[in-house]
């Protein structure tokens, strides 16, 4: 995939129906650059768990807000990022103090799946923009490996 | 996300179709396991064969469910993991906590035999 760069950008309304969409989309940039599967699906687990913050916890399911994602491929990495409508959060708290959640609780692992499939994790707020979370994860194998 | 409902060996077993994301859908899953355990059926395999993908909502039903069913003195296992989802499990240690089988007849047994 020498010297291939692709973009792509999505806007969904703030439905966890659309999440699908999401991964799908994903699936077929990275299936073009011939990606292994297992990278494309570690990638595509934290993009898709950033939509889902974006759509709960930003959005709160706003019939009018909409969450927009891009996704920028190369073959050195891919960057994606979301971006909500929402007031924010303080970021910084939970990427550096979250504690692992009780293993019965029924939240708290978005930011640890986000972590735990990407190199780096990224937040940043703007008042009149909202919420963008930056996601990249450097290329792994290719689809030859998977065979 | 469908869902369909069987017997096997005196265990429940909830096949899930599609996408697990939680959100509108947990109402309708806490429904389920509430009447299931209403009714008394409180061995509990959810068989993720057909699941594509799960994400930390859906993470959530599934624990709702487990809750459920261990306070009524039940369990709830899972079988058919794939790899995807099993990556999931794995990086929220949630693999600590779900008893996984291979199949539905091995996780049927279990059952039978934990309740021995």
């Amino acid at each position: 995939m020498a010297g291939q760069h692709n973009v792509m950008e999505l806007i969904i309304p703030s439905d966890f129906k659309y999440l699908g969409a999401v991964d799908a989309a994903v699936q077929d940039l990275a299936r073009e650059f011939s990606c292994a599967q297992k990278w494309i699906d570690d990638f595509s687990t934290a993009l898709v768990e950033a939509c889902t913050n974006a759509i709960e916890h930003g959005n709160k399911y706003g019939r009018k807000k909409r969450v927009r994602i891009t996704v920028e491929l190369n073959q050195r990495r891919i960057i994606s990022r979301v971006h909500d409508q929402g007031k924010g959060f303080d970021f910084k708290k939970y990427l550096s103090h979250a504690p692992p959640p009780d293993p019965l609780s029924e939240r708290g692992r978005g930011i640890m799946i986000m972590q735990a499939f990407t190199d780096q994790l990224n937040y940043s707020f703007n008042p009149k923009t909202g919420l963008c979370v930056e996601l990249t994860k450097a290329c792994g194998g290719t689809a030859e490996d998977d065979s | 996300m469908k869902v369909t409902q069987k017997e096997l060996y005196g265990a429940v077993v909830l096949e899930l179709q599609g996408k697990l994301t939680g959100g509108p859908e947990a109402e309708t899953f806490r429904n389920i396991f509430k009447e299931l355990v209403s009714d008394g059926k409180m061995n509990i395999i959810v068989n993720l064969k057909k699941v594509d993908w799960i994400n930390s909502t859906g993470l959530g039903i599934l624990i709702s469910g487990y809750t459920s069913v261990r306070k009524a003195g039940g369990d709830l296992v899972l079988c058919n993991v794939g790899d995807r989802i099993d990556s999931i499990l794995y990086v929220t240690k949630l693999n600590l906590l779900f008893q996984a089988f291979e199949g539905e007849e091995d996780a049927a047994e279990y059952l039978r035999k934990s309740k021995e």
